[in-house]
């Protein structure tokens, strides 16, 4: 696939663990007593990270070609766009009151 | 002749070189890309089902997360850990498939279809708790359940009677999305498999792994989508040591 360097076995068995922990960590940030949205929006962000050291690793996003990461991004861009102005719709619907129907 | 180009010769030999590469390099950088193209398509099936559960957890907020407590998180967890093992092995897989060494490529494809296995039969009898436990919409599923005041959590209000039918929306989530994952780790489990009996036959070599490493993205990709369905799913809600029902 690619002549560059590839990571070693102990690189992977090293990421294995920090995704068990980031794990671990997950689920301990759900018995803090806080609101709802805030156990997502940290849970979220703890799986960006897990998911960035799959790709990065895992899935050697990082010695891969710059055509991969052309892909990688347009999937990226194609979730935000779909995540935003899907959120868009549904929260801003009620700023409109006059459009009957709605 | 130098090493390399041998092994690409040989490995010509038993898989031709497609008449569109100029080597088998270009081959494989091909494959994999055309994988990487399939991933991107699977990132919005998945992302509209994780909008839609993001959009009426921010609607319904506390149905959702009494509802997600009733999830057992003790397993969600655990499978979580099932498949990021499972990651390690299938990579491993891939690294020694492209050092050419078959004992350690068919050990790391059997461990890992075997975790994968894993996985299934704990969401299978997660499932079996969720049918006992009366969380399945439609056909086991009680009204009173949800909005009767015992058994509450101290300062937890009763859940309203207007609130169910937003309880059975997530578990329609749950059901749809896992079941969605779960199907994806049964392809994965059969494309494994079917590598396990070729690896065995001496198919791959140094010089030709690539169905090796393009299964290998699909497995990661199923782990990265069970890494966030575990916050989206199991963990909504603040947990106590008395959600740890296991059994």
């Amino acid at each position: 696939m690619t002549e560059k360097h590839t990571p070693s076995v102990t690189t992977y068995v090293v990421v294995c663990a920090l995704l068990i922990v980031f794990t671990v960590l997950t689920v301990t940030v759900s018995f803090f007593d806080l609101p709802g949205i805030w156990h997502v929006i940290i849970g979220l962000c703890i799986g960006a990270v897990k998911g960035a050291l799959v790709v990065l690793f895992f899935m050697h996003a990082l010695v891969s070609s710059r055509v991969t990461w052309i892909v990688i991004s347009v999937a990226c861009s194609w979730l935000l766009l779909l995540l935003v102005l899907g959120m868009t719709d549904y929260f801003t619907r009620g700023l409109i009151p006059l459009m009957t129907g709605h | 002749m130098r090493l390399r180009d041998e092994l690409d010769q040989t490995a010509v030999v038993f898989h031709p070189l497609e008449e569109q590469y100029r080597n088998l390099e270009e081959q494989h950088e091909a494959g994999a890309l055309g994988m990487w193209v399939f991933l991107a398509t699977e990132v919005m099936f998945f992302g509209a089902l994780f909008l839609g559960l993001g959009a009426y957890h921010i609607l319904y907020g506390p149905a959702f997360e009494k509802a997600s407590e009733k999830l057992n998180w003790v397993i969600g967890g655990l499978n979580t850990i099932v498949l990021l093992v499972s990651s390690l092995f299938m990579v491993l897989a891939v690294h020694y498939a492209k050092l050419g060494n078959r004992k350690h490529l068919t050990l790391f494809l059997a461990l890992t279809a075997l975790l994968g296995g894993a996985f299934l039969v704990l969401k299978g009898f997660e499932y079996y708790t969720d049918y006992r436990d009366n969380l399945i919409p439609g056909w086991r599923f009680d009204d009173q359940e949800w909005t009767k005041k015992e058994g509450l959590k101290e300062g937890e209000p009763p859940l309203a009677p207007e609130d169910v039918p937003h309880v059975k929306l997530f578990l329609i989530f749950y059901w749809v999305m896992t079941a969605l994952h779960g199907v994806h780790v049964t392809v994965g489990i059969i494309a494994v498999l079917v590598l396990l009996v070729l690896a065995r036959r001496g198919t791959f070599t140094p010089a030709y792994y690539s169905p090796v490493d393009v299964t290998a993205l699909y497995w990661h990709f199923v782990d990265i989508v069970w890494i966030f369905l575990l916050p989206m799913l199991y963990l909504l809600g603040t947990h106590t040591l008395a959600d740890l029902h296991i059994l």
